[in-house]
């Protein structure tokens, strides 16, 4: 055993002797045009994918950041609130890494602009329907940034009565195409005066501010002060429909969860973390484009693996005669087939550092400052260390067997007919 | 130390077959230079080829030492060529992305020996065939007779039992022939064993025995001192 781990030892040495001096001394452009072809495989593997996972990904931050937090608490199935809502608010209070809390109210409404005015025999009303939501301004954009997503006019205060921000799903003015079951105001700007539905109790509103946020839950909602929905929804308990938990970081919260569920909030509130309150359609979309990024790296794989074989073939076809040789002065198959896979690591490797360069000197920089408009977010570009090295191990393995391959089937051939080219 | 023993090798094609060797039977004892030597096609370097190792024959064997080469392994011929042979090929057959240097250091380094020392015995096997100072050059920055001396360098460098030559001045004028044949004398002197395929007489007289082929077929055996 120890002979035989010496011998493949001497093989690996004598095969990175060989494979260094060839690289070396290799035509210069033709390396270049290699290492080339495999930083543009890498890219391939790497940023495809990058893209396509990026598009979920900011709309799964987007979720997270602008509408449940880090953790979410909602009301139980089969009940319209969250009953005792002051108990697992005073709890997240005393979290260390809770960094602010927003309970909102919400109700199903109507908004409707032009009420005044007569409509005349088959006229439609300038209605549309939208869940009203309740909250406070100051907590709101502690947790979720609301005011940084205004596209038109001013955020809520604390001092403005009557006064609501619209989301931009429900304007015409704002809202690029109307989607299937959805209605828009069409008459309604800032600073017009609107007509508020909720629970069959009425009120005049102006509106102060338009919000798009990207997100479609947002964007289709109307923000209100809680104290003027709360009267409306008849909720003289102070009990609310939402609440979103800003923590420190992101990743704390399941320890978040996991307190509120150790002091029996689960019996109040279905408690979620951020991933978990995802909405199912961004899980299928997430899992359906990360799918689709394996499958395009796997076919950019398959070219890499090609290429290299291609590239190693021809070299092991070209030097049929010197690897004839090699073996006539008794330098052993596995040492020679250890040369052309150090080969292949080599380009495999260069390729992949000059992919990393640029994908982490030039492509991540770019996208973070430059995120991609999607209309249901803000396209950043994920090249996680975690996946990116993963995705370099599976290509060197790649090259390396594309390399071996080829080197395998010359060696194989007979010393004397290598040697005479026959 | 070597025994032919009724050697025979046969190439089959589509045209039917040809027997290149037919029978052959003869010793060399160790310390010997034999020449080979006959007409093109008498099957000279297909008998070199048998005895080194390089290809089985179809019939008979090889015992050397003792050892039934013919049915060993591609593998275990390959490290017993890289043991106890050194080849000189025709055409020099340097390997022309390593220096001088470095292809006498590839078999040395095969046998385990450290880095240092591989390059240390290189220079030392360049010395001896006078090419210490061309270390360093590529097999193209060399003329035809010194890559044909670092090509002896080569299969001198892991000090072989047995030298195989196969026409080595083949593709050199006659003085450069004549440095490359001195040098084979020399190692003789030293005790190596060279067995030397050539066309030309006159270079096969430098040998201590000569073994004439003709159609596969050895007709004539003879010892220096017969000859002289």
């Amino acid at each position: 055993m120890k002979k035989y781990i010496s011998s493949i030892m001497t093989s690996v040495r004598v095969g990175f002797f060989l494979a260094l001096r060839d690289i070396k001394r290799a035509n210069i452009w033709t390396t270049t045009l290699i290492i080339f072809v495999m930083t543009l495989t890498f890219l391939n593997l790497i940023v495809i994918r990058g893209i396509l996972v990026g598009l979920t990904q900011g709309s799964v931050a987007a979720y997270r950041d602008r509408y449940t937090g880090t953790v979410f608490l909602r009301p139980l199935d089969q009940k319209q609130f969250i009953e005792d809502s002051h108990l697992p608010v005073g709890i997240l209070n005393n979290i260390a890494v809770v960094q602010a809390v927003s309970q909102r109210y919400t109700g199903a409404g109507t908004i409707e602009a032009d009420y005044r005015k007569v409509v005349v025999r088959d006229e439609e009303k300038d209605k549309a329907s939208a869940v009203v939501v309740g909250i406070d301004p100051e907590a709101e954009e502690k947790v979720t940034g609301l005011s940084t997503k205004l596209i038109a006019g001013s955020y809520l205060q604390r001092s403005m009565k009557d006064s609501v921000l619209v989301g931009s799903s429900l304007l015409s003015t704002y809202s690029a195409a109307q989607g299937v079951g959805t209605s828009t105001l069409k008459n309604a700007n800032i600073g017009s005066v609107i007509r508020l539905t909720v629970n069959n109790s009425v009120r005049e509103v102006t509106i102060v501010g338009v919000v798009k946020a990207k997100v479609q839950t947002i964007d289709s909602r109307v923000f209100m002060l809680d104290s003027d929905l709360r009267p409306m929804l008849g909720r003289d308990d102070f009990n609310v429909n939402e609440i979103a938990v800003k923590t420190r970081s992101s990743d704390d919260d399941l320890v978040v969860k996991s307190v509120l569920l150790g002091n029996g909030v689960d019996a109040l509130a279905t408690v979620e973390t951020w991933a978990e309150a995802q909405p199912q359609f961004i899980r299928d979309i997430s899992a359906t484009f990360s799918l689709l990024g394996d499958v395009i790296g796997s076919i950019g794989l398959a070219v890499a693996s090609i290429t290299i074989f291609i590239v190693i073939f021809v070299n092991a076809i070209t030097r049929r005669k010197f690897i004839g040789i090699l073996k006539g002065i008794g330098i052993e198959g596995l040492a020679i087939e250890f040369s052309y896979m150090f080969q292949s690591l080599f380009y495999a490797a260069s390729g992949s550092a000059a992919g990393l360069a640029i994908v982490y000197g030039l492509i991540v920089p770019y996208f973070s400052g430059n995120p991609i408009d999607f209309p249901f977010s803000d396209g950043i570009f994920v090249a996680d260390i975690g996946s990116v090295s993963v995705r370099v191990v599976i290509l060197m393995i790649a090259t390396i067997i594309a390399g071996f391959v080829p080197a395998r089937l010359v060696v194989k051939q007979r010393t004397l007919d290598a040697i005479l080219g026959r | 130390m070597i025994e032919v023993r009724d050697l025979t090798k046969t190439y089959t094609s589509g045209q039917g077959e040809l027997t290149v060797l037919k029978q052959l039977n003869f010793r060399v004892k160790s310390g010997e230079f034999v020449a080979i030597i006959g007409k093109s096609g008498s099957g000279k370097s297909t008998l070199l080829y048998q005895m080194s190792l390089l290809d089985c024959p179809t019939g008979g064997a090889i015992m050397i030492d003792g050892l039934e080469t013919c049915r060993m392994s591609e593998e275990d011929r390959v490290r017993y060529r890289l043991a106890e042979f050194g080849f000189v090929f025709q055409e020099y057959a340097l390997i022309p992305s390593l220096t001088a240097l470095e292809n006498v250091m590839a078999p040395i380094l095969m046998r385990s020996v450290s880095f240092v020392h591989a390059q240390s015995r290189a220079r030392e096997s360049l010395t001896r065939v006078g090419l210490a100072d061309r270390a360093e050059n590529l097999p193209s920055q060399l003329s035809g007779g010194q890559q044909q001396r670092v090509s002896i360098a080569r299969a001198i460098a892991n000090r072989p039992k047995i030298l195989y030559a196969d026409e080595p001045t083949a593709n050199l004028d006659t003085a450069t022939s004549k440095t490359v044949l001195e040098i084979f004398k020399d190692l003789h002197k030293k005790g190596q064993t060279i067995i030397m395929v050539t066309h030309e007489m006159e270079y096969a007289k430098m040998a201590q025995r000569i073994i004439t082929l003709s159609d596969g077929m050895i007709v004539d055996d003879s010892q220096k001192k017969k000859r002289v």
